[in-house]
């Protein structure tokens, strides 16, 4: 071989990569048209991950020559830099898990979330799902996403036994609640336990508390930017967080167990209470199946604005707008078949309970009555880290922390977070 | 040798730097330009200079980040290099079945960092962990702490984990070094009348200088790349109190979105540990000269007093 | 106190000290297998007891629903490709720099080199934007690619000093015999090399089989995960099951342990030359 073929084989090798590559780096076609439906959520769980490939392969059944991509994402990672990954990339998801508040407006914003008014009125979705429960999934008319679960995500779960046993009632208001703190600890048992090693655990329980205090609207007005937390009411709701450290209510542990091993503490009854969302209860009864357990509602506190309200998150899915005519109409058939009496069951079963499940013998009454607290609030807040923007939620989530722990005062904690945020 | 064929040493190295190129170099570069930019890895990148550095060193993080890690690397210089030393001398006493000792002390450093961190993470847990079960056992019950979550011990518990793995490692490195030291000079000593610790520190150490200052490189220089532990078992908690600059850039980038300014503190900490490695080479240069000149003087002044 | 009494003193006492050492560094160990054998209550309750009975079964539920043979799989299959990826491609790199004189030479082994001071930060960033791109992440490569390219300089490195060793003659010889270059280093190179490319195998496997950074950022598949990252998220799974945990640690560990007992002295050696540089 010559040094000439030598160089002319070089180069076109050379080219061939360039456009090769060139064409792989190409730019974002959402969607695809070729036939696979791509769906993405974080992780569910294994019982539900059942579910989802046992429906996948149902539509697969039903609809020839199509296939079904289901993409369990890290959960941490999805709801963070996953999600908006996989959207402006190749392949993008045609059909994506989504949280109902900010999140979803920011969808809509970047046009990613379809129109599936026309489904749910004529379509593929029309009768799935009683038209009332769109409402909170619908922007300025139009539906843009069809929801799956909701959980109420922070109650005061409480040990019926060990509080019967230290005669304490479970607490209805803040001055209860301070009082069965302080029995409790004295008997040497942890009031409330928490395992806040990644800041929503307290996070939610707390930020309803201050969402209390200053009042729904504040507190979404706080958390979109659209008013500074710098402000007495403010301070004087951190205030209340401060008399918890005072009152020792919480495990000294908080920031360095994760969510999992503050549950434990609950479920080997060193902890009389716990704050934390309406998932307990399957866990509970997997786990700690001697345990008699129970449940109040946030105990009211002191001048507050929104007496009861919930703090509620709604899942669902959205689909993608950027996707082709074809696909979205798909995308929904495939969600009518999420919502068939038969799947819902399954899902019953694998211990999620869809917004559309009726009351049966498999559900738990506890889970049953969480549901209706939900239903019948009047007021219902979302937490700060699924319901607004990540990086002040994380501020918020932080600064809540830093009170629990007694590093900080609330209000120095309040003027540094209003600091951070703007 | 000559190539049979011009073209052979080419095609010899070729896949190796093209391998190398691919996936070291060009993403190398490439985080420098980043560096310079504001990008959220999709969407539209804005050019923004040295923002992100003029950032990055106000940033209040990440110089508590770096502060951690230079106490790390500090404490890791002496539950690892020095007990390793002193390690590496106990052993060398040991005449018969001292492969047993290294053996056992040398396991930890072949284990998966994940491995080390969730088992120690276990012996720290506040609540059923070994340490403050075997501290209430004792009696000491106020000594028992929440190890992970308390600021003022977080860094530290995980310093002695590091020691744990490590020292091993280095005791290994010393102990291969003093086996090298020439019996003469050790004899010599030993009929001047000095005693083993003597021994040990003014005659041993001293003639595995190179060792030791190769140790020290690999220490400092490691230290500040250190990730996966801190990542498992604290991931910068409790508040910052062990951050390091990896898990705060690693945040950054895949958490909060940031690549720009990630990359920006990554070109940071790869200046920081170039100049100490270049640093430590540098010292290391000087005092072998000056070792030598000091040696030739010595040995100028022996030949004068013969 | 005689002298020969004093030493012997002396000597027992570092003997006691050195056995206490080699008992702290591997007590944990012990102690985590031992209590992978009890229930999870047990360990809650009784730490320091000894188990009842040996009990294997939470290491076969680890084994089997924990996903364990899965992701030791993983990492069999990226570090073995990986670890022969960077012998032949650092021994070719190697003989063509030691014993040839060539333009550019100079330049890429420069290069080279560099990659045994860049520290993984300098690149990881953007590594990873280009692989999302060329869509690499969540396959066998996103991992093979990189622990191959930061295997090599080093690998390079010190099968290029085993080379250099050699005399000169010896490859006239073989090229007045009629080898042509590949021949020489397939014949004559490589199987003198042997124990240099061992040493390279080593340090390279161990580095591949525990990296942690890459493996988390590149593989969200939990089919795909190796095993640092799959135990990381066996253990969020499972965090309470202490028991279970501990089980799959100690699988994980043991065969490790068993390895580096049986091939200690190639293992130290190999691990220490690697880093001595």
């Amino acid at each position: 071989m010559n040094r000439k073929w030598i160089a002319a084989a070089a180069l076109a090798l050379t080219g061939a990569m360039t456009v090769g590559l060139a064409g792989c780096a190409g730019g974002s076609s959402g969607g695809g048209d070729d036939k696979t439906l791509r769906i993405a959520m974080g992780s569910p769980g294994e019982a539900q991950i059942a579910v989802w490939e046992s429906i996948a392969e149902e539509f697969e059944a039903a609809n020839e020559g199509w296939k079904v991509d289901l993409n369990f994402q890290d959960d941490d990672m999805y709801q963070t830099i996953g999600l908006p990954n996989l959207l402006n990339g190749r392949n993008a998801p045609d059909i994506y898990f989504e949280w109902v508040g900010n999140r979803l407006l920011q969808r809509n914003a970047d046009g990613f979330a379809a129109d599936l008014t026309e489904q749910v009125e004529s379509g593929a979705l029309a009768d799935v799902l009683d038209p009332e429960l769109y409402t909170t999934t619908t922007v300025d008319d139009k539906i843009l996403m069809v929801p799956h679960i909701a959980d109420v995500s922070n109650v005061i779960w409480y040990n019926v036994d060990m509080l019967a046993e230290h005669d304490i009632d479970p607490p209805e208001t803040w001055e209860d609640l301070l009082k069965a703190c302080d029995t409790l600890s004295a008997a040497g048992v942890v009031p409330i336990a928490s395992g806040n090693k990644d800041f929503w655990a307290a996070g939610n329980w707390l930020g309803h508390l201050v969402s209390r205090v200053v009042g729904a609207d504040a507190y979404d007005e706080a958390l979109s930017g659209e008013a500074s937390f710098d402000t007495p009411e403010w301070k004087q709701a951190f205030g209340y967080i401060e008399e918890l450290h005072e009152h020792g209510c919480v495990n000294e542990s908080a920031n360095a167990i994760d969510d999992n091993e503050g549950a434990q503490l609950f479920f080997q009854e060193k902890a009389a209470m716990h704050a934390i969302g309406s998932w307990l209860v399957s866990w509970a009864i997997d786990e700690a199946p001697d345990l008699t357990f129970d449940f109040v509602n946030l105990p009211a506190m002191p001048d507050e604005v929104d007496a009861d309200s919930v703090e509620g998150v709604i899942t669902g899915h959205v689909v993608n707008a950027k996707s082709s005519p074809e696909k979205i109409e798909k995308a929904a058939e495939f969600l009518a078949m999420l919502h068939t009496p038969e799947n819902t069951e399954k899902f019953v079963g694998a211990e999620a309970v869809p917004v559309d499940a009726t009351v049966s013998e498999i559900i738990d009454e506890r889970t049953v009555r969480l549901n209706s607290l939900l239903g019948e609030a009047a007021v219902v807040i979302s937490p700060a880290d699924t319901g607004y923007d990540l990086e002040v939620a994380d501020a918020f989530y932080r600064a809540l922390a830093e009170v629990m722990a007694g590093r900080t005062s609330a209000d120095e904690a309040v003027t540094q977070l209003a600091q951070q945020v703007e | 040798m000559k190539p049979s064929r011009t073209l052979s040493p080419y095609l010899f190295a070729a896949p190796a730097l093209a391998v190398f190129a691919f996936a070291v170099l060009v993403p190398f570069a490439t985080t420098g330009y980043y560096s310079l930019n504001e990008w959220n890895g999709y969407g539209d990148m804005i050019f923004v200079g040295v923002q992100n550095y003029v950032d990055a060193v106000a940033d209040t993080v990440f110089q508590t980040s770096f502060v951690n890690v230079v106490v790390y690397i500090l404490v890791t210089l002496v539950v690892e290099v020095l007990v390793g030393l002193l390690l590496a001398g106990l052993v060398l006493t040991v005449r018969r079945g001292s492969i047993w000792f290294r053996v056992a002390i040398f396991t930890p450093v072949m284990l998966p960092m994940v491995v080390v961190a969730l088992l120690w993470s276990f012996v720290y847990n506040p609540d059923f962990g070994l340490l403050n079960a075997a501290l209430t056992e004792l009696g000491l019950q106020e000594w028992t702490r929440v190890w992970l979550g308390d600021e003022q011990t977080a860094l530290l518990a995980i310093c002695v984990v590091s020691g744990w793995v490590f020292a091993g490692f280095y005791m290994t490195i010393f102990y291969a070094a003093l086996r090298q030291v020439p019996s003469e000079v050790v004899e010599a000593a030993r009929l001047d009348g000095a005693g083993e610790w003597t021994i040990f520190w003014r005659v041993r150490v001293p003639i595995i200088r190179n060792a030791i200052e190769v140790a020290v490189l690999l220490c400092v220089t490691g230290g500040f790349q250190s990730f996966d532990l801190f990542y498992v078992m604290t991931n910068g908690g409790p508040f910052h109190a062990t951050e390091i600059p990896t898990t705060y850039l690693v945040q950054a980038v895949f958490r909060t979105g940031e690549v720009g300014y990630g990359s920006a503190m990554a070109v940071i900490l790869t200046i920081v540990v170039v100049a100490a490695g270049l640093i430590l080479v540098a010292l290391r240069a000087t005092a072998d000269r000056e070792g030598r000149a000091h040696r030739r003087l010595l040995a100028k002044a022996k030949e004068a007093v013969q | 106190m005689s002298s020969s009494a004093r030493t012997r003193l002396v000597r027992t006492l570092v003997l006691a000290a050195l056995a206490l050492m080699a008992l702290a560094f591997f007590i944990p160990l012990v102690w985590m297998v031992l209590s992978s054998f009890k229930s999870n209550s047990a360990i809650f309750s009784t730490p320091f007891a000894l188990p009842t009975s040996i009990d294997f079964s939470q290491w076969a539920i680890a084994w089997d629903v924990g996903n364990i043979s899965r992701y030791a799989l993983n990492s069999a299959i990226v570090t073995t490709v990986s670890v022969i990826a960077i012998l032949g491609l650092s021994s070719a790199a190697a003989f063509a720099f030691s014993r040839y004189r060539f333009r550019g030479a100079g330049l890429m082994l420069g290069l080279l080199s560099l990659g045994l001071i860049l520290p993984l930060q300098s690149y990881f960033i953007a590594q990873s934007t280009m692989f999302t791109r060329l869509e690499l992440t969540d396959t066998y490569w996103a991992l093979i690619i990189p622990y191959t390219a930061m295997g090599l300089p080093l690998a390079t490195y010190l099968l290029k000093v085993y080379l250099d060793a050699l005399p000169e003659e010896l490859f006239e010889a073989a090229r007045i015999d009629g080898a042509g270059d590949f021949r020489i280093y397939a014949m004559l190179a490589l199987p003198l090399l042997k124990p240099g490319l061992a040493t390279v195998a080593v340090f390279s496997a161990l580095s591949c089989w525990n990296e942690f950074l890459l493996a988390l950022l590149y593989i969200q598949d939990d089919a795909l995960k190796t095993i640092p990252t799959g135990l990381l998220a066996f253990s969020s799974r499972y965090v309470t099951d202490y028991s279970l945990l501990f089980a799959a640690l100690s699988i994980i560990t043991l065969p490790m342990i068993a390895v580096y007992v049986v091939f200690n002295r190639q293992i130290t050696e190999g691990i220490t030359a690697g880093s001595l540089k």
